[in-house]
């Protein structure tokens, strides 16, 4: 199959997803108006209005409704909605009326994108010479070393490891780097190692697991009886073959990867798409909360169409479908 | 009549020696061992938690706020006065609730679905697999979040919410079990013998599986806890006073410049548990799956 009939396919697919993915959290999230006031940020105001003044709370809850289309049948307010999310016209927030939600994306996407693509590309670069050394050693205690170390990154999620280098570095010895904010380079040192614990450890597991296996095959034996130099046919037979096996687990790492993200930035108070859904969820704030997690699921499959082109051109084995 | 019985009581010592052996091999991991050590005391006191907890988790007192660890609080005190050694002891309760509760529900639905995919195939296969690329196509941790947004933030709907989000990888190896099974020597007998395929499935199938499907759960169960845990760190894991481990390292988070006991003790144990359930899903991995199938 041609590489632009792949494309096209899965595209389609994609969109055919977003759209499933639109449609469901917008009706789940579909919870009246009143929710949303009676939530903790503007409850107070509200609450004193509807006592005083019912009949001005009963208007302004339905200015509020007509505004945001809500007063529509459902139907027609999800497919509004499905298809202006879809040209990017996302509106504005019930909590910030006056700034469009794509205001707030502008400024809160590249935070979010650099922190994820940052910590991938950072875990390979250190993932891989370290699984290489794990296999090559294979059974000594630098094998047994790594591979736990990793168990643990892997293991302890990111918002933990978050915690502890805000404890390190803001208490133990404060001044050495920033732990919260964002602006300066120095910002994305901690969130970045903090991401990128768990994706070494998925890394570096992958890469012994996979270097092990094909220092097995055929191809290997006959290398070293032709009298080919070691690092020669570890570099030439073994790691090539598996960095291409290496770019599958990058799609379902990066997955992670950006749910870790929404997690890290909220400990170190960094002004992206995670915290935007920090303050959208817990208050009900529909349109915010839908549209993050719509951002965020299209970059996963953006770059697990990526992963699939990169596959498809690095293995001439390997047939895209 | 002597015949059977004599095939019984030899099943039967088979599979004491596999258990045996099983064990056996368990316990060469030593990591293992010390996990299962850790979760079967995290087990007792989730049970007998709110019998042991010197105070109720929603018991505030403000005179005695924001105190490090002491003979009174052992593990200190919040910004409310809440006494952290009781908090941590109900956050077990609720953290096993989720961890073997949710773990279940998804592997449940897993069950079902793969079984039925691998042994209808056809139009259901083809369905079910969809449905099982659709979920893998982007975070479940965002469905999470809405259906705990509609169903509410207790510990009902977060259990529900993270066990129907979490069966697609379930459902994809016990389809592929099937169907490396489906064809093989055991079920083309039973076939022949005319078996039923409800029969096939629940006397062959699910028994060969199930080792598999055991180190499959005990694999499930710490990324269960952590995105129950990641589920508070944007505000929307249970609602406050019911204590967990995520909304104390969340709030930790926001104190730990000031009061960094708050951090050390909830994220240490949260740690030492995933870590423990991870380590005994290895050990099972050795006793079951010698051969490493999973």
């Amino acid at each position: 199959m041609g590489l632009v009939q792949f494309l096209i396919k899965r595209v389609i697919a994609i969109l055919i997803t977003i759209i499933i993915v639109l449609a469901v959290a917008f009706t789940l999230m579909h919870v009246a108006p009143g929710s949303f006031f009676s939530s903790a940020n503007i409850s107070a105001q509200m609450g004193a209005l509807a006592l005083q003044s019912p009949i001005l709370y009963q208007k302004y809850l339905k200015m509020f409704e007509a505004r945001y289309g809500l007063n529509q049948p459902l139907m027609e307010q999800i497919v509004q909605y499905v298809w202006h999310s879809l040209t990017f016209n996302f509106g504005t927030s019930f909590e910030n009326p006056s700034v469009p939600i794509i205001t707030q994306l502008k400024t809160a996407f590249p935070i979010s994108a650099s922190l994820a693509v940052g910590s991938t590309i950072l875990s390979i670069i250190i993932g891989i010479p370290l699984g290489v050394m794990a296999a090559l050693k294979r059974n000594t205690w630098i094998d047994s070393l790594l591979t736990t170390v990793s168990v643990m990154g892997q293991a302890i999620p990111s918002f933990v490891s978050a915690v502890i280098l805000v404890l390190v570095f803001g208490v133990w010895f404060p001044g050495l780097l920033p732990v919260n904010g964002w602006g300066t380079p120095e910002n994305a040192v901690l969130p970045i190692i903090a991401l990128s614990l768990g994706n070494i450890g998925v890394v570096t597991r992958y890469m012994r697991g996979s270097l092990i296996e094909g220092m097995r095959q055929e191809y290997i034996r006959t290398a070293q009886a032709k009298g080919v130099r070691y690092w020669s046919i570890v570099w030439k037979h073994g790691i090539r073959n598996s960095l291409t096996a290496l770019v599958t687990v990058i799609g379902p790492t990066f997955a992670f990867t950006v749910v870790n993200t929404v997690w890290v930035e909220n400990i170190f108070s960094i002004p992206g798409l995670g915290t935007l859904m920090a303050s959208a969820f817990p208050s009900d704030d529909i349109p915010l909360a839908v549209t993050s997690v719509f951002i965020l699921s299209l970059m996963v499959m953006g770059m697990n169409l990526l992963v699939d082109l990169t596959y498809g051109l690095m293995d001439p084995r390997i047939q895209l479908k | 009549m002597a015949l059977t019985i004599g095939e019984v009581s030899t099943q039967k010592v088979l599979r004491r020696l596999q258990s045996n052996m099983a064990w056996r091999r368990f316990r060469r991991n030593k990591l293992a061992v010390v996990g299962l050590g850790w979760v079967i005391v995290f087990v007792i006191i989730g049970i007998i938690g709110p019998y042991i907890a010197p105070h109720n988790y929603a018991t505030t007192n403000f005179l005695a706020a924001n105190q490090p660890p002491s003979w009174n609080y052992p593990f200190g005190t919040d910004n409310v006065g809440h006494d952290m050694y009781s908090e941590v002891i109900w956050s077990v309760q609720n953290a096993l609730e989720i961890a073997f509760g949710a773990t279940l529900v998804s592997f449940i639905i897993g069950m079902a679905l793969g079984l039925w995919a691998g042994l209808r195939g056809g139009v259901a296969d083809m369905v079910i697999m969809r449905l099982v690329d659709f979920m893998y196509s982007f975070p479940t941790y965002f469905l999470d979040l809405i259906l705990v947004t509609k169903l509410g933030r207790s510990m009902g709907p977060i259990l529900l919410a993270i066990g129907i989000t979490g069966w697609a990888g379930y459902a994809r190896l016990v389809r592929s079990l099937v169907l490396s099974m489906r064809h093989g020597d055991m079920v083309e007998a039973a076939r022949s013998l005319g078996a039923s395929p409800a029969h096939i499935a629940r006397r062959y199938l699910l028994p060969n599986a199930m080792n598999n499907m055991v180190v499959a759960l005990a694999f499930g169960i710490p990324g269960d806890l952590t995105v129950m845990a990641g589920l508070s760190v944007v505000g929307m894991g249970l609602r406050p006073p019911l204590p967990s481990f995520g909304n104390m390292i969340a709030q930790a988070g926001s104190n730990i410049l000031g009061y960094p006991w708050l951090m050390y003790i909830p994220a240490g144990i949260f740690a030492i548990t995933l870590l423990s359930f991870l380590f005994v899903a290895d050990g099972l991995q050795d006793a079951l799956n010698p051969k490493g199938g999973y």
